[in-house]
C-alpha cells in the first residue's frame, strides 16, 4: 500500500513539476553528493531535485563521444542525460547548483558550462573546499552558501529570509531523521526492510516532494516498527561501502539478496553520509548548514585526511548493526575509492572481518563473474574465515 | 661512470672530487654499470649534448640527485618534501635551504623521473612498487606521477620526509596517497588547497577568491614547516625568494620563447622537460646562479642557431602546439615529432591565462600563480587561452595529448580537440599516453598517428 503511493508520486512528479513550471516556480537541479542545502533552494521557493541517474551502460556510453573512459561511469551518465535530454528531471532543471567534489563531477559541471551558451539552463558551481574540518574552508563554503542565497533570489524573484530557511531546515530535518529512524531499524537481529528498500526510498527523496515525503516516510516508518519480524537464519549481515549508487544502480543489491546476504547499512553518499545528523535551526543559518553539510559530517574518500576517519565510523557501524562482512563497491576508473579499499582491506584484515571489492563500469557483462563471486564471500563470511 | 659525468658537463677536477659520492649514490639508486652505458646512449640519442647549456642543466640535476640521495648520511637531519605543490612550495625551498645547513628540501618526483626515468630509463620498478600497495595497474588508471611518489618513498629511495607537502589544487588522487603515506608509514603531511569553482563569466575576479583560499590554507603550511626548521619564515624572506626565483622564471620564459618563435625549430621539444626542471630543483641563494647560468648558456647557445638559421627539422616545417608538457620519463615521445619533420614549439602550459597585474603580497602572488597555468582552469576557459595561444603562434595543428592518470586534464580532451576545430579549422591528434608512465603508450601506434597527423597538416596547407 505504502509502495503504490510513492510509485504513484514519482510517476506523476514530472507533471507536476511542469505544471509548477507554468506558474513560474523554478526547478533547482544539483548533483549527487549531498553538498548542496536544499534547504536554501527550498527556502527561494524553488524545488530542489537531485539529479542522481545512474546504473545504465548505454548512459555511461554515451557520453564517451564527450569525455575519455577514464572519466567514473557515474559522471559520464549525467553527461549523457544532458547531451541526450531524454529524461523529464534533466531537462526541467532552469538551474544547476554544481558540488565541486571530485574531479569526476567537477567535470560534468564544467561540461554543462561549456555547452551553457547554447542551453537553457542557468549554472551556479558551490565549491567544496576539500578539508573539510579547516576554519578557513568553512568560512569559504558559508561564503558561497550565502554566494548561493544571493544567485536563487536573483533568479527565482523570491526573498529568501531566515524564517524561510528555518522552516526548510525543519522541513529537511524531519526527513533525514525519519531515514536515519528506518535505517536504526535495522539495527535488529531481524531487519524489516532491505538494502534496496530502504536505498529506493532514500533515492526517491531527491525527486519527490519533501512535504510529501516527510509524511511518507513517517508512515513507512509507523508500518515498520508494527511490522511482525521474520527470522532470516543465519543470513550474513553486511555493510556496504561506496562513493555513491546511482539511482537505477541496483545489481549488486540484488544480487547480493539472490545469493543470501544482507546489506544491512550502507555508508553511501546518499546513505549515512546524509541522514546521520541534524542540522542546527538557530543562530546563523547559513553558518549553521555549512557546518552540518561539510564540517559534521562524515568526510568522503575524496575529502583530505579522510581514510583514518571513515574506518573508524566503518568500525562503529560493523559493531552497531552487528556486522560480519563488508562489501566495498567502487565506481571504475574512482581513484580515491580505489586507493582506499586497499586501506580498509588491509585494516578489516587485521581485524579478521571479510571484506570484498566490487567495481562496476555500469555494464551487464559482469552479472555472472560477480554472482560468483558473491556467493563465494558469503561462504567465507558465513564461515568466519577472513580473505 | 666517468664518461658520464664528462657527457653531463662535469669538470675533471668534480669528477676527482664527486665520483666516491656519485657512485654511492647510484648504488643507492640501484644503477649499475649495464644502466649507465644505457644512459649514454639514451643521452646521445634523444638530447643535443654539443649544447654546453644542456650538459650544464644535467650536471646540476644529477648533483641534487646525489645529494639527496646521501642527504641523511651527509648530516641533513631534517626532510621536507613536496608533492605537486611547485610555485609556492619552491620559493619556500629557497627560504629554508638557503639559511638552514641541516633541513634538506625537495620536490618529488620530477628529478627522479627525469634521471631515473628519461636519462636511465628505470622508473618501471618504482611505479610497479606502487602497484603493489594501493595503486594497482589496470583498468583504473592511477597517476603514473603519484604512483613514483609512493614507489619512491616506500623503496626507500628518499629519506623518509618529516614533513610532506601536498597541494590538491589539481587532483583528489595525490592528496589520497599522501594521506595513506601518513597512515601506513606514519608520515607527517599537509595538504594545502583551494576549490576549483569559477565559473567562466567570473574571471579575473574568481581567480582572487580561489586564490584568497590557497593563500589562508598555505599560512596554516608555514607553520608546520617553521616547527621543523626551527625559525620564523617572514614575509620579507618570502619577496626575497619570490625576486630571485623571478629572475629564473623570466630566463626561461625568454629560452621557451625563441625555441617558439624559432624557424627551423632550433631544439627538440623533449628538452622542455630538462630545462622545467630547474623550476623544480631546491635552489638555494647559492645554487640559483648556477641555474640561470644554465638557462642563459642555453639561450646563448640556440640564439647562435637562430642567427645561422640552423635547426633540428627542416625550415617551415609543420608548426604544431602540445596540450600538456613532454613527457616526464619518455624522451622517445616527443623527440620522434622532429624527427618526423614536425616543429613542436610549445605547449599550452605557457600559454597565460589572466593577468592581475602586480601584486605585493609576497603570499598572494604565489597563491595566484598557483592556479593561474592552463591545466588549472576550467575546460572553458582553456578553451580560450588555448585557442588565443595557438593563433598567437600561428601553428598549423595541435597534438591534443592527454595523461589518462590525471581525470582533470583527461576530460577536457576531446571538447579541446572540438573547440580547436570549430574555431582554427586545424588538424588535431588526441594521443592517450600517461606523461609519468613509459608503458602506457603503444610507440608504434604513436608513430603512424603521426604519420598521418603530419600529411594533415602539410596537406591542409
Amino acid at each position: 500500500m505504502q509502495e503504490e503511493r510513492l510509485t504513484a508520486h514519482l510517476r506523476d512528479r514530472p507533471e507536476q513539476l511542469r505544471e509548477a513550471k507554468k506558474q513560474g516556480v523554478k526547478i533547482i537541479g544539483s548533483l549527487l553528493g549531498n553538498y548542496v542545502p536544499e534547504e536554501i533552494i527550498w527556502a527561494s521557493g524553488a524545488v530542489p531535485i537531485c539529479l542522481a541517474h545512474g546504473g545504465s551502460s548505454d548512459m555511461a556510453e554515451a557520453a564517451l563521444s564527450v569525455v575519455p573512459h577514464v572519466i567514473c561511469p557515474f559522471a559520464r551518465a549525467q553527461i549523457s542525460e544532458r547531451l541526450l535530454k531524454k529524461d523529464p528531471y534533466y531537462t526541467l532543471i532552469d538551474m544547476l547548483v554544481a558540488p565541486i567534489t571530485c574531479q569526476h563531477l567537477r567535470k560534468i559541471s564544467e561540461i554543462w558550462e561549456h555547452w551553457e551558451h547554447n542551453d537553457d539552463i542557468e549554472m551556479f558551481k558551490l565549491g567544496i573546499p576539500h578539508k573539510y574540518n579547516g576554519d578557513f574552508e568553512l568560512e569559504y563554503y558559508t561564503d558561497r552558501l550565502r554566494v548561493m542565497k544571493d544567485k536563487l533570489q536573483a533568479f527565482t524573484g523570491n526573498a529568501i529570509t531566515d524564517e524561510k530557511i528555518s522552516e526548510a531546515i525543519e522541513l529537511y530535518n524531519k526527513m533525514r531523521g525519519l531515514l536515519k529512524k528506518i535505517s536504526l531499524l535495522r539495527r535488529a537481529p531481524d531487519t524489516p526492510l532491505s538494502a534496496l528498500d530502504f536505498i529506493r526510498l532514500n533515492h526517491a527523496s531527491f525527486y519527490a516532494d519533501p512535504v510529501f515525503m516527510v509524511d511518507f516516510l513517517d508512515s513507512v516508518y509507523q508500518e515498520l516498527r508494527e511490522k511482525q519480524q521474520v527470522n532470516k537464519g543465519d543470513m550474513p549481515r553486511l555493510l556496504l561501502i561506496g562513493p555513491n549508487m546511482g539511482y537505477g544502480d541496483y545489481k549488486v543489491l540484488e544480487l547480493v539478496e539472490t545469493v543470501g546476504g544482507e546489506i544491512v547499512i550502507e555508508e553511501l553518499c546518499e546513505g549515512v553520509r546524509y541522514y546521520w545528523q541534524d542540522i542546527e535551526n538557530k543562530g546563523d543559518l547559513f553558518q549553521s548548514l555549512a557546518k552540518g553539510y561539510l564540517a559534521d559530517r562524515l568526510p568522503c574518500a575524496f575529502m583530505r585526511d579522510s581514510a583514518k576517519t571513515r574506518l573508524d565510523f566503518a568500525l562503529k557501524l560493523i559493531t552497531d548493526f552487528n556486522v560480519s562482512g563488508v562489501i566495498w563497491y567502487e565506481l571504475l576508473n574512482c581513484e580515491t575509492y580505489d586507493s582506499e579499499s586497499y586501506f580498509f582491506a588491509q585494516k578489516m584484515g587485521e581485524r579478521n572481518i571479510p571484506i570484498l571489492i566490487l567495481e562496476s563500469s555500469y555494464g551487464t557483462a559482469d552479472a555472472g563473474p560477480l554472482k560468483t563471486r558473491l556467493e563465494a564471500f558469503i561462504e567465507i563470511v558465513k564461515g568466519g574465515i577472513a580473505q | 661512470m666517468i664518461e658520464l659525468l664528462r657527457l653531463c658537463g662535469y669538470e675533471e677536477k668534480e669528477i676527482a672530487s664527486d665520483l666516491p659520492r656519485v657512485e654511492r649514490a647510484f648504488s643507492k639508486l640501484g644503477i649499475t654499470a649495464e644502466d649507465i652505458e644505457r644512459a649514454k646512449q639514451r643521452l646521445n640519442k634523444y638530447y643535443d649534448m654539443e649544447l654546453k647549456g644542456v650538459r650544464k642543466i644535467l650536471r646540476l640535476c644529477i648533483q641534487e640527485l646525489v645529494n639527496w640521495t646521501l642527504a641523511k648520511e651527509e648530516g641533513k637531519t631534517k626532510f621536507i618534501y613536496a608533492f605537486m605543490a611547485t610555485g609556492f612550495f619552491d620559493a619556500l625551498g629557497y627560504v629554508v635551504l638557503s639559511k638552514s645547513k641541516e633541513v634538506y628540501v625537495g620536490d618529488l618526483c620530477s628529478l627522479h623521473q627525469l634521471i631515473l626515468g628519461s636519462i636511465f630509463d628505470k622508473i618501471v620498478p618504482i611505479l610497479e612498487a606502487a602497484e603493489n600497495k594501493w595503486l594497482k595497474a589496470g583498468a583504473v588508471a592511477h597517476c603514473g606521477n603519484v604512483k613514483a611518489l609512493v614507489g619512491l618513498i616506500t623503496l626507500d629511495l628518499v629519506p623518509k620526509p618529516d614533513l610532506l607537502v601536498n597541494s590538491g589544487v589539481l587532483c583528489e588522487t595525490a592528496p589520497k596517497s599522501v594521506n595513506l603515506l601518513h597512515e601506513f608509514y606514519d608520515i607527517p603531511t599537509c595538504c594545502y588547497d583551494t576549490c576549483q569553482d569559477r565559473d567562466i563569466r567570473e574571471y579575473p575576479e574568481a581567480t582572487k577568491r580561489i586564490a584568497d583560499l590557497l593563500l589562508k590554507s598555505s599560512r596554516r603550511l608555514i607553520h608546520m614547516i617553521e616547527e621543523i626548521v626551527g625559525f620564523k619564515i617572514t614575509d620579507d624572506m618570502v619577496r626575497e625568494a619570490n625576486e630571485a626565483r623571478k629572475q629564473l622564471g623570466k630566463a626561461l620564459d625568454n629560452l621557451q620563447n625563441l625555441v617558439s618563435s624559432s624557424d627551423p625549430l632550433v631544439i627538440s621539444a623533449n628538452h622542455q622537460s630538462l630545462w622545467i626542471q630547474l623550476l623544480f630543483l631546491p635552489l638555494s641563494k647559492d645554487r640559483l646562479p648556477e641555474a640561470l647560468d644554465a638557462v642563459n648558456t642555453l639561450h646563448e647557445e640556440l640564439q647562435e642557431r637562430v642567427n645561422k638559421r640552423v635547426g633540428v627539422v627542416e625550415k617551415g616545417a609543420p608548426r604544431i602546439v602540445a596540450i600538456l608538457p613532454s613527457h616526464y620519463t619518455d624522451p622517445s615521445l616527443d623527440h620522434i615529432v622532429g624527427e618526423m619533420g614536425m616543429a613542436l614549439v610549445s605547449t599550452d602550459m605557457f600559454f597565460p591565462v589572466s593577468d592581475l597585474g602586480d601584486i605585493e603580497d609576497p603570499y598572494e602572488k604565489l597563491s595566484v600563480e598557483g592556479v593561474q597555468t592552463s591545466i588549472h582552469n576550467s575546460l572553458a576557459r582553456r578553451v580560450v587561452s588555448i585557442t588565443e595561444g595557438c593563433k598567437k603562434l600561428k601553428v598549423d595543428g595541435v597534438l591534443d595529448r592527454f595523461h589518462i592518470g590525471c581525470r582533470t586534464v583527461t576530460a577536457d580532451a576531446l571538447m579541446i580537440k572540438d573547440a580547436i576545430t570549430k574555431e582554427l579549422g586545424i588538424p588535431v591528434l588526441l594521443v592517450e599516453r600517461d606523461d609519468f608512465d613509459p608503458r602506457v603508450c603503444n610507440h608504434e601506434q604513436y608513430k603512424k598517428s603521426l604519420e598521418v597527423f603530419k600529411s594533415m597538416l602539410t596537406s591542409e596547407r
